[in-house]
């Protein structure tokens, strides 16, 4: 059996008023996974999110990182290795300059200056803004904006990349590169978790969907399971993925054969497509 | 390809803000955003590249220099020096220049015409000017004196001004930190020149949303909006201010605020040019004493 890279056992947490807005989640995060995290807003995605980071301390239970329970003492550890990019670039972005900024979380790491820089200038040029360097930040659009908060986390080089909420105000131009980012930081074995509210964008990139309502964890699985669970979708007030309403409409009107092989893309769809219909 | 085309379309759209305020500014008066329009200039100067250390230490000296030694001849050739420097070397067009040095212009004449004339109830003077009340006088030595004092006064603050259209703020709070401020400030520093741009961000957004909805439609509207927008605003920045701290915990802050800074090569030739315009400047106010 694996040993999950972050373990979470029983985790309450309270805002001020009162009302949990974690009601005890439990769940095994493990080495190179691509989860998605879906529910409706206020169903405690983010705060489990600031959770996991331990910017939050929960009320009750306990989060392991790589085996090791987290405490006071090793929060520092935890921080380093568990990255969040958060929803608002203006939120987040603190220094003046482009280059100051993504040195920030290194710098706090307690780096040597030239590691800094190395980092800095490798995960500018990962992210293609290396041009930016010198830039302020108040002259930077939305999407530039993104791409450097995601150049934040990349410096730090956090095992764990946590995007909360990453395609909200972003044009179509850049929810593409910003997807094109996350295949790329996949195949390096990253582990990522991915609040969102985008059901297509979840069904066709992730491995694994949790589903969070009400501060409870109410399912979790493959995407394809999850969507396919009528039950959850409304009890989560979730939509079906349309890709998935294409496949079973043309399977239910015999238009192709049922192969449980679902298509995730309209790419997928036409493989699909070409592939049953080449000897027909 | 993408990404450097929308980026320089960026920048040509900001540029393009930016001369719009300016002349825009013709018409108000500097009322607003003149800060922001510097910020854009000291980014887009070509001098950015040149060590910050020396931009600022060479300012402040020729400042020193022009107070210092008192000679019309060293103010003159200081703000002929760093007008030479802004506009042909740094790239900044000659409009702009004199629209930013509109607002100091302004102080300075208002503030030297009460040296160089004075007000009495008898015709006193080389020169006066009967009001119906009384008259107004002066003197050639007074003129002369007024004319001085303008020279000087300008020619210092060129210097600065030379100083803050080259210089990024973030830059000179990095000299002001080696330069051994107390901490405090310097993170204070660093946070509220962040903080400006969201902060009216923040309102210019409010006042719009304001205005769509007849928000400003009269004097007496326009006020309790003001008001409205104004307590808006704090409960935001306090909002904001929470989100900030927890986006820099989960980077890993823990109680110092620390930048990564660009060090800036700093070429003998600067040094040497810059050692003799000071030590022309020193001559020349000996010289002509």
């Amino acid at each position: 059996m694996r040993e999950p890279i972050l373990k979470v056992n029983n985790l309450h947490y309270s805002y001020g008023n009162g009302n949990p807005a974690l009601d005890g989640i439990s769940v095994d995060i493990y080495k190179g996974e691509k989860i998605a995290v879906i529910g409706s807003n206020g169903s405690g995605k983010s705060t489990f999110f600031l959770n996991a980071n331990g910017v939050l301390k929960a009320d009750h239970g306990e989060i392991s990182y790589q085996g090791t329970v987290i405490n006071k003492k090793n929060l520092r550890e935890l921080r380093k290795n568990i990255g969040i990019v958060f929803q608002e670039a203006d939120n987040q972005i603190i220094a003046s300059t482009v280059m100051a900024e993504v040195g920030f979380g290194p710098m706090n790491l307690k780096l040597p200056k030239e590691e800094v820089i190395e980092r800095v200038e490798e995960a500018l040029s990962y992210m293609n803004i290396l041009d930016f360097k010198d830039r302020p930040p108040h002259y930077l659009s939305g999407g530039e904006k993104k791409r450097v908060t995601i150049a934040d986390v990349i410096a730090m080089k956090s095992e764990v990349i946590i995007f909360d909420e990453p395609t909200a105000a972003l044009d179509p131009l850049n929810a593409q590169m910003l997807e094109e980012v996350l295949v790329k930081l996949g195949e390096e074995g990253k582990t990522m978790l991915i609040s969102t509210h985008d059901v297509d964008f979840a069904y066709r990139w992730a491995e694994r969907a949790i589903v969070f309502d009400q501060g409870k964890i109410i399912a979790d699985g493959t995407p394809l399971d999850i969507f396919k669970n009528t039950g959850i979708l409304e009890q989560a007030n979730l939509k079906r993925p349309a890709m998935l309403d294409v496949y079973e409409m043309l399977v239910e009107k015999k238009m192709v054969a049922d192969t449980k092989d679902y298509p995730t893309s309209p790419q997928d769809l036409k493989v699909l497509l070409e592939k049953q219909f080449k000897f027909a | 390809m993408e990404n450097s085309l929308g980026k320089s379309i960026n920048f040509i759209r900001t540029s393009e803000k930016a001369e719009h305020q300016v002349t825009h500014h013709h018409k108000i008066g500097h009322k607003h955003g003149e800060g922001s329009a510097i910020d854009f200039y000291a980014y887009a100067s070509k001098l950015r590249c040149w060590n910050p250390t020396f931009k600022v230490v060479f300012s402040f000296l020729t400042l020193l220099l022009c107070i210092g030694l008192n000679n019309p001849f060293v103010s003159i050739a200081v703000i002929i020096g760093m007008a030479y420097l802004t506009v042909l070397k740094g790239g900044l067009s000659l409009a702009a220049y004199i629209s930013v040095l509109m607002i100091p212009i302004t102080f300075i004449i208002m503030g030297t015409i009460a040296i160089g004339v004075d007000f009495s109830s008898q015709p006193i003077g080389q020169f006066n000017l009967f009001l119906g009340f009384g008259y107004l006088f002066t003197s050639v030595d007074k003129l002369q004196e007024m004319a001085f004092l303008m020279l000087k006064v300008f020619g210092a603050i060129s210097a600065m001004i030379m100083m803050t259209l080259s210089t990024p703020s973030s830059e000179i709070i990095g000299v002001l930190r080696k330069a051994h401020v107390p901490k405090l400030i310097i993170e204070l520093m660093n946070l509220i020149y962040r903080y400006i741009f969201i902060l009216m961000d923040v309102f210019n957004n409010m006042r719009n949303s304001a205005d769509s909805r007849q928000g400003y439609c009269d004097f007496k509207t326009s006020c309790t909006t003001f008001g409205s927008v104004a307590s808006n605003l704090l409960v935001v920045s306090l909002k904001k201010a929470n989100a900030y701290y927890t986006a820099m915990e989960a980077r890993g802050y823990e109680g110092d605020l620390i930048f990564l800074e660009d060090e800036k090569k700093m070429p003998m030739r600067h040094l040497v040019i810059g050692a003799a315009f000071i030590i022309f400047l020193i001559i020349l106010g000996i010289m002509t004493h």
